[in-house]
């Protein structure tokens, strides 16, 4: 019978969230952890200039703008702490450091976005355009 | 077929449609379109006949047997095996439930802007209002009208240009490309998972009883189940089209409920945001008030209490605490921060693992003669039936390792 088990597995989910939600300590990224990393932050950067464009051209609402973009910025952030205190494995610090600068502009960027005028608007579409261009 | 007749069987196919697109929908299909572009498609066609398929048969059990299907599993299959069910279906109700609230706070901060853990028991509070005030076919005519503005994601689809024979090669299964194959094969399973949600099928169930369906309504029931879930699978092709053409080309994996939303604002502005908001508040919003009221409907139909929103609370008051408690416990749920997204996720993917369990009786007591008489399965019903079911099989025992060798999709 499966139901038994639903127990059981989601309690062996949930403890493994809450070890990797705990943040304990810094880890050793690996390059496939390291890419994975990129892409979530590319992601993250593409999704914000995209909102950007939109609230640019008048197509967003200002809360819809303010509150979106605080969770990109919010993951962005999680994101940007943890690869400061990680550790690169062997041949891949430098890509550590590149997304780490990466990931601090993108923060940065993104937590501007929610309150940004109608003039910034340009400028931070195109520096989360260049982050995006800049990330795999 | 009387012009009154046609205006309900009309209203209850618009509500159908309207009522089709849940969280899971939502969350699968638009991951699904940003990863694997229009390739995918096929998988909604399988899903969606599945589902059709499936409660044709449990609307013809509650038009036949004028009992729902959790009513005559435990009858039909014994107490151990339907306690089994009963435990299944209540997990995944609840985590889907508390996905879905979580999905409607969401929605009502970005609409307001106020914080995400002030809207949470808003939310609640407004869904078992409106489960208490408002009659059964109010209910889904509500959240299945106003869940219709999610059509804004079909016109967005056709607006966005897409290229329509890429379109139409997403129909034909094949070899894939843009992914590795056990992240293409965790789709499969999410997508299907997605639209073929036990409660669905309990809800269905349960509301041809509440709406004293009899034999007449049959055919009600064949155009109901065919062409409003017929119909509202093209919102999933429409979520899963515009995420393949906004986010594929850009690489952005949705993992906000609001990133959706932005395929219909880059197509229309500010109204079609709007349009793609107040669509997702009223389809996840009537689908918790669905997942909760399916988990009432099983344990009482279980335990043989008095059940039904036709009922006065006082008179079916195991039934009305019931779904109280599992609104409470859902509301208990979000409120501890956990994202309705990845809840979503790994409801859909448990629920996989639970479809066996809900349709084997189904297929079971559609083909007995003691409830249905004459109104048993036919061969095509069968043939379907059976197919679905070894397919279900399959994906319930591939659904948790492939979960976890691709990290929930992240490859």
């Amino acid at each position: 019978m499966s139901a038994p088990k639903l127990p059981v597995t989601a309690l062996g989910i949930a403890g493994a969230l809450l070890l990797a939600a705990s943040g304990c300590g810094s880890s050793t990224l690996s390059p496939k952890a390291l890419s994975q990393e990129s892409k979530s932050l590319k992601s993250l950067a593409a999704e914000g200039a995209l909102l950007a464009r939109d609230a640019e051209a008048g197509k967003s609402t200002r809360i819809f703008r303010r509150v979106h973009s605080e969770y990109l910025y919010k993951t962005a952030s999680k994101s940007s702490t943890s690869l400061s205190t990680a550790k690169a494995a062997p041949g891949a610090a430098q890509e550590l450091q590149k997304l780490t600068k990466l990931a601090g502009e993108l923060s940065a960027d993104l937590k501007h976005l929610g309150d940004a005028s109608n003039e910034e608007l340009p400028g931070l579409a195109r520096d989360l355009e260049n982050v995006a261009g800049k990330l795999e | 077929m009387s012009l009154k007749n046609v205006l309900a069987v009309a209203l209850g196919i618009l509500s159908a449609i309207g009522g089709f697109v849940d969280i899971g929908d939502l969350v699968f299909n638009t991951q699904a379109g940003a990863t694997f572009g229009f390739q995918l498609l096929w998988v909604v066609v399988i899903g969606v006949v599945g589902i059709i398929v499936y409660s044709e048969m449990c609307g013809r059990v509650a038009a036949v047997a004028k009992r729902p299907v959790f009513d005559l599993v435990r009858e039909r299959t014994g107490f151990g095996a339907g306690l089994a069910t009963l435990v299944a279906s209540q997990v995944v109700n609840l985590m889907t439930c508390a996905a879905e609230i979580g999905g409607v706070a969401i929605c009502l901060q970005l609409l307001s802007g106020l914080p995400y853990r002030v809207l949470i028991p808003l939310a609640v509070a407004g869904l078992a209002v409106a489960s208490w005030v408002l009659p059964f076919e109010w209910i889904e005519r509500v959240f299945g009208y106003l869940g219709l503005c999610l059509l804004v994601f079909a016109v967005a689809a056709i607006k966005l240009h897409p290229d329509w024979g890429k379109v139409a090669h997403g129909f034909v299964p094949g070899s894939h490309s843009g992914g590795s194959l056990l992240v293409y094969l965790y789709f499969v399973v999410g997508l299907l998972g997605a639209a073929m949600t036990p409660y669905e099928v309990y809800f269905y169930s349960s509301g041809a009883v509440e709406d004293g369906w009899g034999p007449k309504e049959l055919n009600l029931n064949k155009v109901t189940a065919t062409i409003g879930y017929g119909l509202g699978g093209f919102l999933s092709f429409s979520l899963m089209i515009v995420a393949a053409v906004l986010f594929l080309p850009q690489g952005i994996d949705p993992q906000f409920l609001g990133t959706p939303a932005l395929t219909a604002e880059h197509a229309f502005g500010k109204v079609g945001l709007l349009l793609a908001l107040v669509g997702i508040l009223f389809a996840v919003g009537g689908a918790a008030i669905e997942t909760c009221f399916s988990g009432a409907y099983n344990t009482a139909q279980f335990f043989g209490w008095r059940w039904g929103k036709r009922e006065r609370p006082a008179a079916a008051s195991r039934f009305t605490l019931a779904w109280l408690v599992i609104f409470a416990l859902a509301f208990l749920v979000v409120i501890t921060g956990y994202d309705p997204v990845k809840l979503t996720e790994y409801s859909v993917i448990f629920s996989v693992v639970a479809l066996p369990l809900t349709y084997l009786p189904i297929l079971l007591i559609a083909n007995d003669h003691t409830y249905m008489g004459s109104k048993t399965n036919g061969k095509l019903a069968n043939v379907f039936g059976v197919v679905y079911f070894v397919v279900i099989i399959a994906i319930a025992i591939a659904a948790i390792p492939l979960m976890l060798v691709t990290h929930g999709g992240q490859g």
